[in-house]
């Protein structure tokens, strides 16, 4: 009788190594979408995900926008949140307990509207038990100040992140944002300024509005685009941004399945982010991961690692290649 | 986490459909086989329900429980076809499988005082989540064994057509007062206005308000509540993504609880959907007006 290939393998090791991070897994939450953890502790043991990217954190805690701030569009979302948190003091003393008790590894994703206050939350963060790694949001479309205005400038971006750098000793991830003409140039800066890692990408820069009422659906007017409408373009931002800096990346935007994460994995991600998809099913991340396993006990891989970055991009159509090679015989007989 | 120290309130179910009926002008009555979800819901609280498969339309719908049937293992949801989610749930017949997430959000808090007047207030749809409320209410009157009706229910929409019929409230003991704008049924005018008038006409001493529907019906009903010093219950709704407080998407203005006047929202997915009057700052809301593209789907 044939074997179940998914257990005819050994159980693969799906530990991945981003610069000086090692995480469990390659699957972690996307900032905004997996809240402080225990707003899905119904369904999500974080303890067992490559990591808890929490809500964006600011020094002070901030309001956020007016509603509306979310529309349905076609497989996509478009949000306008405003970057609403309880703030650093309120995160380290309310939010972060929860997520050490559980073992989750922790990335705080922060936002700023100076460059002083970066530097002022990386401080802060840099003692703080529990804290494995800082996620830097200049990218964010929904705010008025800071955000995508530092995103957009190779030399913001990397005045950002050399404040960063000098307040601490955690590894860095710069999030980078779509909405440039080239997102090499924004990657290069960044790392050249110190940003052990890098993700991408935030959301999409969108906009609906209603034939009926004439008014735009959201109160902040444009939003961020996010979900699997956003897939294709993340995975080309993911792939060029790979290709440009020698440093790891973290594929996000769009990613509902196992297969989506994996097609991140093979252009070059060491690791992905699950954002929207939290919001339709609460277990997407754990259901990603066990889909990575089973994929990689199929297809045989021992290492998640061996997979990354495979991608053949020589030969892209073997079967004509190969019709071509019999017809090539056939004429020389 | 260990299973012994770890009760989830909320759950994932698949439910499957028993039976649809179309109950008033592009309003439906979904029939659901749901035990679990029907064992843990309160009164007043919401599921997320994804209806259909796939990733168009992307993001589940918060509805409202209309009916809790745990002995059934049973809920009833009340909708009305306002987009392409709920055109598309109006599609979905006996056997199907839906999936939910919930029971989501706070529930209405019932009277203590069974014995003195509830004044139960409902603009068109807003009727969904007060029929299980006014059930609570008749069920708890007949164990404990009171009579005569204490619950009035003021239940007012723009036309006839959009009315329940009266045979939806036929098992329960309650005082109904119907409104419409045209005309065509009941009262002729708003519904606010048939509550001013029949609580003055017929002096009820309110101990209690609940109500839900249209945010100007809700606000007109807060305001004349708070004077009459009537303790309010509002179920609001919002456009939501996850209804677990990870989106922060459901905001409305409410007063901040550290700084007076500082700029603060409520959520309605967490810190509601049932709010006290004045726990909503409503000249701060800026609502987009909710168009009706009916002819779309009619």
């Amino acid at each position: 009788m044939a074997q179940d290939p998914a257990t005819s393998h050994a159980a693969p090791d799906l530990s991945v190594q981003l610069g000086p991070l090692r995480l469990k897994n390659p699957v972690l939450t996307a900032s905004g979408t997996f809240g402080y953890g225990r707003e899905y502790a119904d369904f999500v043991d974080p303890g067992r995900l490559g990591a808890v990217v929490v809500k964006g954190i600011s020094l002070l805690p901030r309001a956020g926008n007016p509603p509306p701030r979310l529309v349905e569009t076609p497989a996509g979302l478009i949000n306008a949140i405003g970057l609403e948190n309880v703030g650093v003091e309120a995160f380290l003393r309310d939010k972060l307990p929860y997520l050490r008790k559980r073992q989750a590894t922790v990335i705080v994703n922060i936002f700023g509207n100076t460059i002083e206050e970066y530097e002022a939350l990386a401080a802060r963060l840099d003692g703080a038990e529990g804290v494995s790694a800082i996620e830097i949001n200049i990218s964010c479309p929904n705010v008025k100040q800071g955000g995508m205005v530092f995103g957009t400038d190779p030399d913001m971006a990397a005045r950002v992140v050399e404040a960063a750098r000098r307040a601490t000793h955690l590894p860095l991830i710069t999030k980078l944002t779509p909405n440039v003409t080239r997102m090499a140039d924004i990657a290069r800066a960044a790392v050249d300024a110190g940003s052990d890692i890098l993700s991408c990408i935030n959301t999409v820069a969108a906009m609906a509005v209603d034939a009926f009422s004439r008014r735009p659906k959201l109160a902040n007017v444009v939003g961020g685009l996010s979900g699997p409408a956003i897939k294709p373009i993340a995975l080309r931002c993911t792939y060029e941004v790979a290709q440009a800096v020698s440093c790891p990346v973290i594929g996000i935007g769009g990613i509902v399945e196992a297969t989506d994460a994996l097609e991140f994995l093979l252009v070059g991600a060491r690791a992905v982010q699950v954002g929207t998809a939290t919001f339709i099913r609460p277990r997407a991340v754990q259901e990603i991961i066990d889909g990575i396993e089973r994929f990689l006990r199929v297809e045989g891989i021992e290492r998640v690692e061996d997979y990354i970055g495979t991608l053949d991009t020589k030969c892209l159509f073997p079967f004509a290649e190969a019709a071509c090679e019999v017809v090539a015989e056939e004429m020389a007989q | 986490m260990t299973q012994s120290d770890y009760s989830p309130t909320a759950i994932q179910e698949e439910a499957v459909v028993i039976d649809q009926q179309p109950v008033a002008h592009l309003t439906y009555r979904l029939r659901l086989e749901a035990p679990r979800m029907a064992g843990k819901a309160r009164c007043g609280q919401f599921l997320m329900l994804q209806v259909r498969d796939g990733l168009e339309p992307l993001l589940r719908r918060p509805l409202s429980f209309h009916r809790i049937l745990p002995e059934e293992g049973a809920v009833e949801l009340l909708y009305r076809v306002m987009g392409r989610g709920t055109w598309l749930l109006s599609r979905t017949a006996p056997g199907m499988r839906l999936s939910l997430l919930g029971p989501l959000g706070n529930g209405f808090i019932l009277p203590q005082d069974l014995g003195r007047p509830v004044a139960v207030v409902a603009g068109g749809i807003g009727i969904a989540p007060l029929m299980e409320l006014l059930a609570r209410l008749d069920t708890q009157r007949r164990e404990r064994g009171l009579s005569g009706r204490t619950a009035h229910l003021f239940y007012g929409a723009r036309t006839a057509a959009e009315l329940l019929p009266d045979e939806a409230f036929s098992g329960l003991d309650i005082a109904l007062h119907r409104s419409t704008d045209d005309g065509t049924a009941g009262f002729s005018g708003r519904v606010t206005q048939l509550l001013k008038e029949t609580a003055e006409a017929l002096s009820l001493p309110f101990q209690e308000l609940f109500a839900c529907g249209p945010l100007a019906m809700q606000y007109h009903v807060a305001q004349w509540a708070a004077a009459q010093g009537i303790s309010a219950q509002l179920s609001l709704e919002s456009l939501m993504a996850c209804g677990l407080g990870a989106c922060l998407g459901c905001a409305l203005p409410a007063p901040s609880p550290h700084e007076p006047g500082a700029d603060h929202y409520a959520h309605v997915c967490k810190d509601g959907p049932i709010f006290k009057g004045d726990a909503i700052l409503w000249h701060k809301i800026r609502q987009p007006h909710m168009p009706h593209p009916t002819f779309l789907y009619s």
